[in-house]
């Protein structure tokens, strides 16, 4: 699929309500059980206070954005480069974020290095990184 | 015997581990992580299997095979994705320890991982650094 995408766009952008019950479901669906998650007994004693989500929970948020933007380009090309800077808390609503940083011809096609991260209700950044996508002409 | 996390070196072989992607385990990450990018419909045929599922459950054969302490924390994430997946298909994912070295009360874990399928063809390669408790390891 050609891509629009051109310096300075924007990336679609994905809202979530992190909730306790969605991270119990990831936890069963990604076999991930660490008690920082799961346990809100164990957590508590936890520098967090409490339970946070999983770091690939939030990660995947950017990875349906960059799906949504490139479609199968992204499933099939697509590289990511995350750091997770901040715990997401059940009851925080986040929104990725993300714009194009480059673009250039590469292989009958062009390569699309974006920007892009998570942010939690406070403006904080959850997770930034780089996304890379290979759009095919 | 729990494992010497201390012991683990650089190139060291972590796991080396087959799974399936099913319909059952795509349904359950699809619902957890609430993906509405209407890409990765488990009922379309053939259904394309969201990428970051597959990194979920490739990091999923490490976790398991460090039996990873209570408290650690993933922080960041390196993935290419270079191949569709589809439902249904068998992977096999393989584990080295990339670098382990320890800061304050953490030990840095960096795990590399490489996952491909059935006819050789690698379709996700990907870096997790992991922070272990430094008093669990």
């Amino acid at each position: 699929m050609a891509s629009s995408y051109r310096e300075g766009d924007k990336l679609p952008t994905v809202e979530r309500l992190i909730t306790q019950e969605r991270i119990q479901r990831y936890a069963e669906a990604s076999g991930d059980f660490n008690p920082i998650h799961i346990d809100p007994g164990f957590a508590a004693l936890s520098q967090f206070g409490g339970t946070i989500a999983h770091g690939m929970l939030i990660a995947a948020l950017v990875s349906e954005a960059m799906a949504v933007g490139f479609t199968r380009d992204w499933v099939e090309t697509g590289r990511l480069k995350l750091r997770f800077r901040a715990p997401v808390k059940p009851g925080d609503r986040v929104a990725t974020f993300g714009k194009v940083k480059r673009v250039r011809e590469a292989d009958g096609g062009s390569e699309i290095v974006c920007s892009v991260g998570v942010s939690k209700p406070d403006g904080e950044s959850a997770v930034t990184g780089e996304a890379v996508v290979r759009a095919r002409t | 015997m729990a494992l010497d996390y201390a012991s683990l070196e650089p190139g060291q072989s972590i796991s080396n581990t087959e799974f399936e992607v099913d319909v059952s385990l795509v349904s359950a990450y699809v619902d957890a992580v609430g993906d509405e990018s209407g890409i990765f419909d488990p009922d379309d045929s053939p259904s394309l299997v969201p990428p970051m599922a597959i990194a979920a459950q490739s990091l999923k054969t490490v976790l398991d095979e460090l039996a990873i302490q209570p408290g650690t924390l993933h922080a960041g994430q390196e993935i290419e994705f270079t191949k569709a997946v589809e439902v249904g298909e068998r992977l096999s994912c393989r584990a080295t320890v990339g670098q382990n070295s320890v800061r304050g009360d953490w030990r840095f874990l960096v795990v590399e991982i490489s996952t491909g399928n059935a006819s050789g063809q690698g379709v996700m390669s990907g870096k997790s650094t992991l922070m272990v408790p430094v008093a669990a390891s």
